[in-house]
């Protein structure tokens, strides 16, 4: 049902913004570098809603930044953001839940924890770092492993979303199965 | 409703919004072919003036830069122990100069009318049995959805700070996963009671 | 259901509900399964009265049943015939003659303001942008409500919130409102006076309500127990014989669980 998709794409799309008004957490055992929940909002997106829809959802979030809304964590909004040297992750978040959904889609067999596990990894860290780092090392003039240097430190708190997203997926497995659409 | 916008009535709020998407996306094209001082630092007093035009409350939004301050001097950082001091300084003209240009466009140009400009680009999707009322009433639906999840969740904290006496906990996620779903489930209804997303009309 | 659905959309020119029709709707042997999970069996009547009740207990299938008005739910088997038409052909034309009420105004609400959330019905029917906003703020007034236009949805008080989830579905001119447990969480007060906007408005009303008073001064009262009509009469020999029947199964010693 079209309409039924629709408002999951944009549930998901309020979800990645609400979590960007949560404050970012500076955690020391990773170094004291703050860490948002936003990309938690994208791997769920993808993980749990599938990779069209998750993909759709994050489009939809990434659109509504663009009209001007403050939904990026730190209270960003407004055609600007994407003007700056992240914009390489905010492009890679989309095809990341695409990925990501794709990987949860095809793995039904699989344990639910580990296959979250996986799709949020892959999708969510290796594909959004590959478009992303690229995109700082065009937008600041810098070399690919400078500039693969420079977002490497946001990793292990991405690492720490990895996790968080395989949980809570198994959770709302058990307590609403209906909800996790991409393996509905 | 919250936004960037910044209410007002100068010159650049009466441009069409259409005009002023197409400048901003001309202006940075153009600028990603020079890293000259000659150019970038008379696009940034440009830029400036720009701000200075709507008073003192243009002027402070200017605190934007400092919210990216961190970020960029990360990367001047990285330019400088690669040996590419001056470079970095030009890269990071332009990318403030495209970040004030653009976030300048949003300032001044209130939600509707953004989207009234974006909607007709959609319209081609059409010939893919694409709904262009979609878009629009998917923003309407975030912007309905994101606060009630604010509520949501300061509820559950509510009991569990009742019966634990903590505040927060990541624990929390998955029950307001859980609840904020259903609500999703139930506005699709809603929905399709007023004849869904294609309209009862046309 | 079918297929593509995007194919029979309902157009201006091929209308096949008749809004006066009487009676409104014609159940013969309807039933309507879950899946292999029987939720209405066998049911037969017409409604045609301007005020009728729903009573029920939980599970009792009264919630499907009015569902089935709107076209939120499709009977799996018999007859259904609304405004004149078949159900399948009616489908997709009854959100515009029929206005449906949910238990929770969170969940209905589609807007983040009031505006819009009226707006939006009568974009549904056809209006441009700028019309439907006017005509949206003109319609609140009309209803005592011009200071609640701006608002976010999500500032309303209870009472508030309901009353706009029903004005966004009258703005529609529907022919018959079906209000599923609509008073359910609001207090004593702004339960009557959402009462009497109810039972003041030209509309035919459809109300299912666990308060068995709501249904003062209505036509008839329908009471569904395990997805049949167990009764079906004036309210008030159907309220004596359903309060009668609670109070003699309370005795029984059933563990709420089985309930």
């Amino acid at each position: 049902m079209a309409d039924r998709s629709l408002v999951h794409v944009a549930f998901y799309a309020a979800l990645i913004s609400a979590l960007g008004l949560v404050p970012p957490v500076a955690i020391a055992f990773l170094g004291g570098v703050p860490i948002t929940a936003q990309t938690l909002g994208v791997m769920l997106a993808g993980v749990m809603l599938g990779p069209i829809r998750g993909a759709l959802a994050v489009l939809l979030f990434l659109f509504l930044v663009a009209l001007g809304l403050p939904f990026l964590s730190g209270g960003r909004g407004g055609l600007g953001v994407f003007m700056g040297p992240s914009v390489g992750f905010l492009i890679g978040w989309p095809v990341g839940a695409l990925v990501a959904g794709w990987i949860m889609q095809s793995t039904r067999e699989m344990n639910i924890l580990a296959a979250a596990a996986i799709s949020a990894a892959v999708g969510g860290i290796l594909v959004v770092y590959a478009i992303g780092i690229p995109g700082v090392a065009i937008m600041a003039g810098l070399s690919l492993p400078k500039a693969a240097l420079g977002s490497s430190v946001f990793i292990p708190g991405d690492l720490v979303k990895v996790a968080l997203t395989a949980v809570i997926v198994q959770t709302v497995a058990r307590g609403l199965p209906g909800a996790v659409l991409s393996r509905s | 409703m919250m936004s960037v916008y910044l209410q007002g009535n100068s010159w650049a709020h009466r441009l069409p919004a259409g005009l002023k998407l197409l400048a901003i996306a001309l202006a940075s094209l153009l600028l990603l072919q020079y890293t000259s001082f000659w150019v970038l630092l008379p696009a940034l007093g440009a830029v400036l003036l720009c701000y200075a035009s709507l008073g003192r409350d243009g002027l402070a939004q200017l605190k934007l830069l400092r919210a990216m301050s961190y970020l960029l001097a990360a990367l001047l950082v990285l330019h400088w122990v690669s040996g590419s001091l001056l470079e970095g300084v030009a890269m990071i003209l332009r990318l403030a100069i495209m970040i004030l240009s653009a976030n300048f466009v949003s300032v001044t140009t209130r939600m509707d009318d953004m989207l009234d400009a974006v909607l007709p680009l959609f319209k081609p999707l059409e010939i893919f049995g694409f709904s262009p009322r979609k878009p629009a009433l998917g923003v309407a639906l975030v912007l309905r959805f994101a606060p009630y999840m604010l509520v949501v969740f300061a509820q559950l904290r509510e009991a569990w700070q009742a019966r634990t006496g903590t505040r927060n906990s990541w624990r929390l996620l998955a029950p307001f996963a859980i609840q904020s779903l259903s609500m999703s489930d139930h506005v699709a209804e809603a929905l399709k009671a007023r004849g869904g997303s294609q309209g009862l009309s046309r | 259901m079918a297929f593509w659905p995007k194919s029979r959309k309902p157009t201006a020119e091929h209308r096949v509900c008749n809004p006066d029709a009487s009676p409104y709707a014609v159940f013969d042997r309807v039933g309507l399964k879950a899946g292999s999970v029987p939720i209405l069996k066998d049911l037969t009547l017409q409604l045609a009265e301007d005020r009728i009740g729903v009573i029920g207990l939980n599970g009792s299938g009264k919630s499907s049943f009015v569902r089935l008005l709107n076209g939120l739910r499709a009977p799996t088997s018999g007859n259904l015939t609304l405004f004149g038409a078949p159900y399948d052909e009616a489908e997709l034309e009854l959100p515009r003659h029929v206005g449906f009420v949910f238990q929770n105004p969170d969940h209905q609400a589609i807007f983040p303001t009031v505006e819009e959330e009226i707006a939006f019905g009568l974009t549904q029917l056809g209006a441009g942008k700028e019309e439907s906003r006017s005509r949206a703020r003109a319609f609140l007034a009309l209803h005592g409500c011009e200071g609640l236009a701006g608002k976010p949805i999500t500032e309303l008080s209870g009472g508030q919130k309901q009353l706009i989830c029903i004005l966004a579905v009258l703005v529609m001119e529907p022919r018959l409102l079906v209000l599923d447990e609509p008073m359910s969480s609001l207090d004593a007060l702004t339960t009557v006076r959402i009462r009497q906007k109810i039972l003041s408005l030209p509309q035919k009303i459809v109300l299912v309500s666990h308060d068995l008073s709501q249904f003062d001064g209505f036509d008839r009262l329908l009471w569904l127990e395990g997805g049949r009509l167990r009764m079906d009469g004036e309210p008030d020999a159907v309220r004596a014989a359903f309060q009668e029947d609670v109070l003699s199964r309370q005795d029984m010693d059933v563990e709420i669980a089985e309930l």
